[in-house]
């Protein structure tokens, strides 16, 4: 049994290469009840004497909400009838930070469409629908606001009315560049805008509240990522202690962020549950999650770059306003991802002088989620796609003017300008790999023949798994700390693993049973892991930051360590040998010749205890670790995307013909899932470049309500991706692995889109805005006088 | 109004309202919940189920219409070479993540193994164009599809 701290080569150099441990392909756990249909998800679950809700929502985006006429007959709650939960606070410390209190019904204010007035409640959804559509609002509207760049107007409608303007924070960076136009040799400044977004997993949201009269305790069952945050909220907002919650997570269909955040619908849910003795259900359906839940991604950029004749970048300045939406959802409320632009907007170049102010504005839209890659994706479609226009002043390949900025290897580990550590890594190299995967030539020579095809790049860095350096700061509801995992035997010698944080599709189920393997020598096949229940596993902020591998990896492994020790001391004294001269190897200890399985020792200590040596650990075998890498300010994984695009001038349609992607997260755990990873999240970043949206009119009213309006990528639509790996160890991390699950999200928009702006610049256009569907196409080239 | 249908083999004769759904029938009455709805407006293709030998997206058929139906949802193709074969494919291939999307995908997939021997990468791909996977990127269900299709070929020859 090796036990090295952890990180580096030397913690790659010490994996046992097992075809089953950690850095195997191997197939999932999980698959086979997917396979079967055997999956089982919030909405397949349904007790005896359950009633459904369905929830009266706003028709408008801004009104006073005079009154609810119900009818006749029929429960019906509104926000005067379920007066026990008090609204949601996300707060954030950050200074100037303005909290909101959002209700789980609406009272005195909608503020939103879609925003929850009334629950109804019936035996079955359809006639729950009925009541909700008996109901009769009264409300007076108000101007709505709309768009996030309007929402400090002076004179604007306030959402908040006891807010002087409509913004949650602003943060800044000053730093005067005035003098860098005289030294510069080149200067652009771009306007540029990312489109609100849903993150549609296919499965919505649903959940089932349940309230036992026995243990008095709150059973709620949820699709959530984060169930022990959940748990948290569901019982400040009901006046509940937390032994009196329980959290259940079962198989959940996709998150992607959208299942981290604590719902009104679960605080209503829970509420009813408590109130009626029965069972209480609501399931969201894609109109709900499409109209009352569009809430990601919208950016607008205003950047100024300044290079030298080499594309050296000489400084940047941004003003980021980020459309934050009505409230602040809990927990990572409404400034995480516009204060993040600051700290990230660096990207993974070296960047000498730089100057930021952001602005999370509030407007009658649904409250903004971090959604995989959270303002990642944004920034790097900004400073990609401000980088090609350097370039193309310039006169430099855009592969000149990054390799010109990258932080180069022998940097690591690099701080830059503001602060972000970055652990290892060959940025340089992840670009020449990339580059050299694509015919560059041969675009030039389509393009010299007077095609409209384009060549595109993006490099990117990501941080993930970061801790409780980083998030302290923030002052939101919570803070990560020592993510723990418990390891046991039960008495036939299965290993059963518990952890806090929750699968919605990464399989850790696997995952993690390698890792275990990696320790303790056990088939995979006899792991069990534990997770998705705040009752039977320990205490985890959950999955979201790309931190599953990381921390429940390390936090598993140390666990697994610790019952190895347990388990050896027991081993020996059955082999009638000094520890010290034993060891534990492939799920056995062995002493020379002899060796006794690691079922038998689970065998001794839970039925036989007789055979136990005198001094054996009264722990058991059952040990809790808790793990934190250190330090814990984050790993940072990193790719470089290349895109051959071409672009129909008629049309305005862009088809992708070639996708390559070269990779570093690491020590790969599990290949095939990070390329399932990686895959899956690229598809969601070619969504984002160039089909989904969700328009809002100037009353705020949502345009799309349903997938035929909000176009998702299908099957024809993502090309068949090309990954290449690169495995630079972190430093930092058990076996030197890295945050990995939202990296693929990243890089698509500005890859793309500078694809296409390379394919149009002979004509003189350029598309500034996401997606780039064909409309904006046409009009970048009706702008350029070509169309 | 009273139905009887066959799923997946057996003969049930239930109680449906007229505006219930197929997939509501199966997956509320029968409790045969691997048939998964994520729009309920026919695009996701998630509901779908075979009826009558052809796939059909539960969401959009009113139970009713369904009397006298033969339906097979994924836990009914029992030991179907074909979908043995597509669920080893499946998992070789990592054609699947959280699950939602898969019941309706491996039955699409069967279709298209069946029904277009020789169909190529575009071809696979146009054919699972009405079933949406949020999780995948699609690579791996195509790659586990023509994996099947050649193996087929492969032993036809
Ligand atoms: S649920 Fe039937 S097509 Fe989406
Ligand atoms: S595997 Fe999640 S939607 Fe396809």
């Amino acid at each position: 049994m090796t036990a090295p701290e952890g990180g580096g080569d030397a913690a790659r150099d010490a994996l046992s290469r097992s075809p089953r441990g950690v850095g195997a392909p191997l197939r999932r756990k999980e698959d086979a009840r997917f396979l079967h249909g055997r999956g089982r998800y919030v909405g397949d679950i349904r007790p005896a004497g359950t009633l459904e809700v369905a929830f009266l929502r706003s028709p408008v985006a801004h009104a006073r909400l005079l009154g609810v006429q119900k009818p006749a007959n029929g429960l019906v709650f509104t926000a005067a009838d379920l007066t026990e939960i008090a609204p949601i606070r996300a707060n954030s410390a950050l200074p100037g930070f303005r909290p909101s209190d959002q209700p789980a019904l609406a009272s005195g204010k909608l503020r939103h469409v879609g925003e929850p007035i009334a629950a109804c409640v019936a035996a079955s959804r359809a006639e729950a629908e009925d009541l909700a559509a008996a109901c009769v609002l009264d409300y007076q509207a108000l101007p709505a606001i709309a768009d996030m760049l309007a929402a400090r107007a002076p004179g604007s409608a306030l959402i908040h009315e006891h807010w002087p303007d409509n913004a949650f924070l602003e943060t800044r960076r000053d730093e005067d560049l005035a003098d860098l136009d005289a030294i510069a040799a080149a200067k652009v400044r771009r306007r540029l805008r990312t489109a609100r977004q849903s993150m549609a997993p296919l499965e919505g949201r649903g959940v089932l509240a349940e309230w036992d009269p026995r243990l008095e305790q709150l059973i709620v069952t949820t699709a959530a990522q984060m169930p022990h945050v959940t748990k948290t909220g569901l019982a400040e907002c009901l006046g509940l202690d937390e032994g009196q919650v329980r959290v259940v997570a079962p198989d959940v269909g996709g998150g992607f962020g959208y299942k981290g955040i604590l719902l009104p619908e679960e605080l209503v849910c829970a509420a009813l549950a408590m109130r009626l003795g029965r069972p209480v259900r609501w399931l969201e359906d894609r109109l709900e999650q499409l109209t009352a839940n569009a809430n990601c991604r919208e950016h607008f950029y205003d950047v100024t770059a300044w290079a030298d004749a080499k594309g050296k970048l000489l400084g940047v300045a941004v003003d980021a306003t980020v459309d934050a939406g009505a409230y602040s959802a809990y927990p990572f409320s409404a400034c995480l991802e516009a204060a993040q632009i600051g700290s990230i907007f660096p990207g993974p170049y070296v960047l000498p002088r730089f100057r930021f102010h952001t602005v999370s504005a509030c407007t009658n839209k649904p409250p903004i989620l971090p959604y995989r890659g959270v303002a990642r994706t944004g920034v790097c479609y900004a400073m990609e796609t401000t980088l090609d226009a350097l370039a193309r002043q310039l006169g430099i390949s855009a592969q000149a003017i990054r390799a010109a900025n990258l932080v180069p290897p022998t940097a690591m580990p690099y701080r830059n300008l503001v602060g972000k550590v970055f652990d290892s890594g060959d940025y340089p190299e992840a670009l020449r790999r990339a580059v050299a995967a694509v015919d560059v030539a041969a675009v030039r020579a389509r393009q010299a023949a007077g095609e409209t095809v384009g060549f595109g790049l993006s490099v990117f860095c990501e941080q993930g798994a970061h801790g409780t350096s980083v998030y302290h700061g923030w002052g939101i509801p919570f803070v990560p700390g020592f993510e723990q995992a418990q390891a046991r035997f039960t008495p036939d010698g299965v290993l059963e693993l518990r952890v806090g944080l929750h699968s919605h599709g990464q399989g850790l189920e696997t995952t993690l049973a390698q890792v275990a393997h990696e320790i303790l020598g056990v088939d995979p096949a006899r792991v069990r892991l534990v997770h998705g229940d705040t009752a039977l596993t320990p205490y985890s902020t959950g999955t979201w930051g790309s931190r599953a591998m990381v921390m429940a990896g390390g936090a598993v492994a140390e666990a697994c360590r610790l019952l190895g020790e347990r388990a050896l001391a027991i081993g020996a004294a059955l082999l009638q040998a000094p520890v010290e001269g034993c060891s534990l190897r492939a799920g056995a200890i062995h002493h020379g010749e002899a060796q006794v399985t690691l079922d038998q020792v689970a065998r001794t200590w839970f039925r036989s205890p007789q055979n136990l040596p005198a001094n054996v650990d009264r722990g058991g075998l059952d040990v809790t670790a808790g793990y934190r890498p250190d330090p814990d300010t984050g790993t940072h994984s990193y790719a470089a995307h290349a895109v051959v695009a071409r672009v129909d001038t008629e049309t305005g349609n862009v088809t992708l013909e070639q996708y390559v992607i070269v990779e570093d997260g690491g020590v790969l755990v599990n290949p095939m899932i990070v390329d399932g990873q990686v895959l899956g999240g690229a598809a969601q970043g070619i969504g984002t470049a160039l089909y989904e949206e969700m328009p809002f009119d100037t009353e705020a009213q949502p345009l799309a309500g349903t997938l035929a309006d909000y176009l998702l990528p299908g099957a024809t639509e993502v090309p068949d991706i090309r990954i290449e790996h690169m495995e630079t160890p972190s430093p930092w991390t058990r076996f030197g692995q890295k945050g990995i699950g939202e990296s693929g999200a990243i890089g698509p928009p500005g890859a793309i889109v500078n694809a296409i702006n390379d394919a149009l610049a002979p004509l003189g256009a350029e598309v500034l805005d996401l997606p780039a569907t064909p409309a904006r196409v046409l009009a970048a080239l009706a702008r350029a006088g070509r169309a | 109004m009273k139905i009887t249908l066959t799923v997946n083999g057996a003969a049930a004769t239930v109680q449906v309202e007229p505006r219930t759904h197929l997939a509501d029938l199966l997956r509320g009455e029968l409790l045969l919940t691997g048939t998964h709805l994520g729009c309920e407006h026919g695009v996701c293709g998630a509901c779908t189920v075979e009826v009558d030998g052809a796939p059909a997206r539960s969401c959009l058929m009113h139970a009713g219409a369904c009397d006298g139906a033969s339906v097979c949802t994924i836990e009914g193709f029992g030991e179907d070479a074909v979908m043995a074969a597509l669920r080893e494919g499946f998992s070789a291939e990592h054609a699947l993540q959280c699950g939602y999307c898969t019941p309706g995908m491996l039955v699409v997939a069967r279709d298209i193994v069946l029904r277009l021997p020789d169909a190529d990468e575009a071809r696979v791909r146009e054919e699972l164009a009405g079933n949406l996977c949020r999780c995948t990127g699609y690579r791996g269900i195509v790659r586990a599809i023509l994996g099947v299709l050649a193996a087929r070929r492969g032993a036809a020859t």
